[in-house]
């Protein structure tokens, strides 16, 4: 027990400091005894506005964001036996992209971006799914080039979209597809969202390492297979779309926040899907903050930081790794 | 006559008890209201910026974004991001009074936020001529600068109408007008350069396409044939945008030496400074007619 | 009535006509061993008696339920399975790999308690792996893993063993040891049925026998009926020698 909570209270104490460093940096800055003082109900209405209505709630959906599409990516990892995998390699992000593009090229916006990213990400999922079943049982690698292709015919979309869409509205176009938290308003969905998903994956976790060494294996070992891996599949498939929803698309957590987890952690799956809620959930704040207070007033994208941060990391751990 | 007045009356009141509160519909269809004229202004756009400042209301700017460099006194504000990027946090902290955002060009979930927080948000999209001069009147009235300021929409309004006068039937010039280089970019009648073309006595070759920025290949230009070439671009360094047309003498334009520059921060931005980018713009025609 | 019992049982090799249906009562105590060349489907056959692949026709039976009416897990905890071929996608450890074992046994919200690691632990000890424990499974040997997997069955203790070529990439020794086990499994009450392709394993170790042949044809019995040089030297097509060696037949290939 102490092995699972060791890891998962320094992460936790990560993600809150990370919070914290997220509300104290902004653009202006705001004095930390205020900031206390904000958080009483106290301070002046402008830094109540500071904190309480831009920065906490960014932070939490940065936050909710990151952790929804690490666990994603690590489901797919294990759902398709393939360490490369993650949910924009299946092409749901080329699903929610297409849709939030259409609404953007019909001048419509809030609501009917969110939706129509959801809708977008739950039939590219349907799509996949359904094509790589085909005519006989689907396997990991059908399943997995048929995302590839399908993934592919979305990105084509996505540039043919940009290529017609109008000057004026190119640019929160090009802004979508990098991921933007600016577009994030109520942290509440995708933060319920990742709390449950956690109480309902640690239960399936033990399964999931049995998953993990093979169809026929796991099935002798008294895990029914097909069930657990409709289960994973919609889940992951539920989560990114959440994600894609609040953000747009921010590409990278889902491949590589698992991967670092596992190099450090091992692979019980009990461990690493709450480590990746955590950790996701911490990259993306760091990010965010970076992306919001690097060059103020200018805003960067937050999927170039994710990268930029992630990438070092990444190989480092890798080198350091057997 | 006494009921007439009694309606009068009963209209009035309600009025009189708002006698300070200035209301105006933006661009959206949307009332802004406020309840004394706007000191704190925020303009999410180069072009906002412009309008605002030729709305008399510039010293009441307290706020712009990336490119905002008309007039350049206007740079003394304090810079709250990009058009399509803008740092919320900052902007809330130079509290204004009034926001005037770019319907099509800041991000909607950003300016929903900014309503959200309360703030007055003015949405513009100019699209006509007309368009310009009332979203000048309407800046300034909620301004509080309405002298200054309906004095720039009408000298705008009336230099338009003088050049309609002028020019708008004079013998057709069958014009290509050039966006941008490399995609190559033009516009249609649609367009407000488009609408330029037509008030100069100009022929869009390209007014019949459906998309207001079209980008078009070469080959069509040469198919068109048009009797002038004018660019506009980024900056005013891309005259070889159109030396390139000369390497084509079986073009017209080129034959007749038609390929002529305008500066695109005349023309591109829908503010009072087109007045004097139309004049050039119709003089150029003229020029190509003389050349016939 | 105890025992994994098959009735009637056609396993479903592609391309291949139905041949002899099985009927076998595998009792506990009894050591089971498939015989035959490659392509007899004797891996098929496994995978069926742990209904892992449907049967063409005919069906297994376990505790008087054919094996499509129980629950995996609770299947799990009756019948498991050594496969020959295996796949570590994601790294783990040999006692990670082990504890899996007892997966059947756990609720989805247990941990592994002390007593798991004990029986984990007591299966690598067996299997002389306990040596291994924090290693990576993908940095071991082949005849390593292959008792890796065989203390992960001895982990999840099941009543009927199925195992693939056990004694695939062990030493003689090994071998040795894991037939001594799994004869010492069939004494404590235990039913094993394997494949091996050591007809001289099969001949000291196995009380009974079952031959495949690559038409599909069976015969099945008693070691000591089934273990005569004509039926052997059909199933292989390929002439043996035979010797008798402390009791028991050994057969050499005839140069």
């Amino acid at each position: 027990m102490p092995r699972l909570l060791l890891p998962l209270l320094t992460l936790t104490i990560a993600a809150l400091a990370a919070m914290v460093l997220s509300v104290s940096y902004g653009s202006v800055p705001v004095p930390v005894a205020d900031i206390l003082a904000v958080l009483q109900g106290q301070g002046s209405e402008l830094q109540r506005t500071l904190i309480m209505d831009l920065r906490l709630p960014r932070t939490l959906s940065a936050f909710a964001t990151g952790g929804l599409l690490a666990v994603a990516g690590a489901l797919m990892q294990v759902l398709l036996r393939n360490p490369l995998a993650d949910p924009y390699v299946l092409g749901l992000s080329g699903g929610a992209a297409v849709g939030a593009l259409t609404m953007m090229l019909l001048g419509l916006g809030g609501l009917f971006i969110s939706s129509a990213a959801f809708a977008g990400a739950l039939l590219a999922t349907l799509l996949v799914f359904g094509l790589a079943h085909g005519m006989g049982s689907w396997t990991p690698s059908r399943l997995l080039l048929t995302g590839v292709v399908v993934a592919a015919g979305w990105g084509a979309l996505i540039t043919l979209m940009l290529a017609l869409a109008p000057a004026q509205r190119l640019p929160g176009m090009l802004y979508w597809l990098m991921g933007d938290l600016s577009y994030a308003r109520t942290p509440a969905p995708a933060l319920l969202v990742l709390l449950l998903t956690c109480l309902l994956v640690i239960p399936l976790g033990r399964s999931l390492n049995v998953l993990a060494r093979g169809p026929m294996q796991a099935a002798a070992l008294g895990v029914s297979v097909q069930p657990l891996e409709w289960t994973v599949y919609v889940m992951a498939s539920l989560l990114t779309a959440v994600a894609v929803t609040t953000a747009g698309s921010i590409g990278f957590v889902g491949l590589v926040v698992p991967h670092m987890l596992r190099l450090v952690l091992g692979n019980d799956q009990r461990l690493i899907l709450p480590a990746c809620a955590l950790a996701g959930g911490t990259l993306l704040v760091l990010a965010d903050t970076l992306a919001r207070t690097l060059i103020a007033p200018e805003q960067l994208p937050v999927g170039v930081i994710t990268a930029l941060l992630g990438v070092p990391t990444f190989l480092y751990l890798l080198s350091r790794s057997r | 006559m006494r009921p007439m007045l009694l309606v009068l009356v009963v209209m009035l009141v309600p009025a009189m008890a708002q006698a300070s509160q200035r209301c105006a519909v933006d661009d959206t269809g949307r009332e802004v209201c406020l309840a004394a004229p706007a000191q704190r202004i925020a303009t999410l756009s180069p072009g906002a910026t412009e309008l605002t400042w030729a709305a008399g209301a510039g010293e009441q700017v307290v706020a712009i974004v990336a490119y905002s460099d008309y007039p350049p006194q206007a740079q003394q504000a304090t810079s709250v991001g990009s058009h399509t990027r803008i740092d919320l946090e900052r902007l809330m902290s130079l509290a204004p009074d009034l926001v005037v955002a770019w319907v099509t060009g800041n991000p909607a979930e950003q300016v929903e936020t900014l309503r959200s927080l309360g703030l007055p948000v003015f949405s513009i999209e100019p699209r006509e001529f007309e368009d310009v001069a009332s979203v000048i009147e309407r800046l300034a009235y909620l301004a509080g600068t309405e002298v200054p300021g309906n004095a720039e929409a009408n000298r705008f309004r009336t230099g338009m109408a003088a050049l309609a006068d002028e020019y708008a039937h004079r013998d057709p010039v069958r014009v290509f007008y050039q966006v941008w280089n490399e995609p190559l970019m033009t516009i249609n009648d649609q367009h407000l350069i488009g609408k330029v073309v037509t008030l100069c006595g100009g022929d869009n070759v390209f007014g019949e396409l459906p998309r207001l920025v079209p980008r078009i290949d070469r080959e069509v230009v040469i198919a068109a044939n048009p009797e002038a070439i004018l660019a506009g671009g980024m900056g005013e360094e891309n005259r070889h945008w159109l030396t390139y047309w000369q390497q084509f003498p079986g073009l017209l334009a080129t034959r007749q030496d038609n390929l002529f520059f305008i500066p695109p921060s005349l023309i591109q931005r829908p503010t009072p400074r087109m007045l004097e980018g139309t004049r050039l713009f119709c003089e150029k025609l003229d020029r190509a007619r003389a050349r016939r | 009535m105890a025992g994994l019992i098959l009735q009637q049982l056609v396993i479903d090799v592609p391309g291949r006509a139905s041949g002899t249906p099985l009927d076998i009562h595998v009792q506990p105590g009894q050591v089971w061993g498939v015989l035959g060349p490659n392509g007899a489907g004797k891996t098929t056959l496994l995978h069926t008696m742990a209904g892992l692949r449907p049967a063409r026709s005919g069906q297994v039976v376990l505790a008087d339920q054919p094996l499509a009416g129980w629950r995996r897990k609770a299947l799990a905890k009756q019948l498991g399975l050594v496969f020959q071929e295996r796949q570590d996608g994601f790294p783990a450890t040999v006692l990670e790999t082990v504890l899996i074992g007892r997966h059947p046994y756990l609720s989805p919200w247990q941990m592994e308690t002390a007593q798991d690691l004990t029986v984990a632990r007591e299966a690598l000890q067996a299997l002389d792996v306990a040596h291994l424990e924090e290693r990576l499974v993908s940095t071991l040997s082949g005849g390593e893993r292959q008792r890796v997997a065989i203390a992960t069955l001895l982990t999840q203790a099941p009543a009927i063993w199925l195992a693939d070529e056990p004694t695939n990439h062990l030493d003689l020794h090994h071998q040795v040891a894991v037939m001594q086990l799994l004869t010492q499994q069939a004494a404590a009450g235990r039913a094993i049925f394997m494949c091996l392709h050591d007809l001289n394993l099969a001949a000291r170790w196995c009380d009974h026998i079952l031959l495949l042949y690559p038409n599909g044809d069976a015969c099945w019995g008693p070691a000591a009926r089934m273990l005569v040089p004509a039926a052997l030297e059909r199933l292989y097509d390929q002439p043996l020698v035979t010797v008798e060696v402390e009791g028991a037949p050994f057969f050499v290939p005839r140069k």
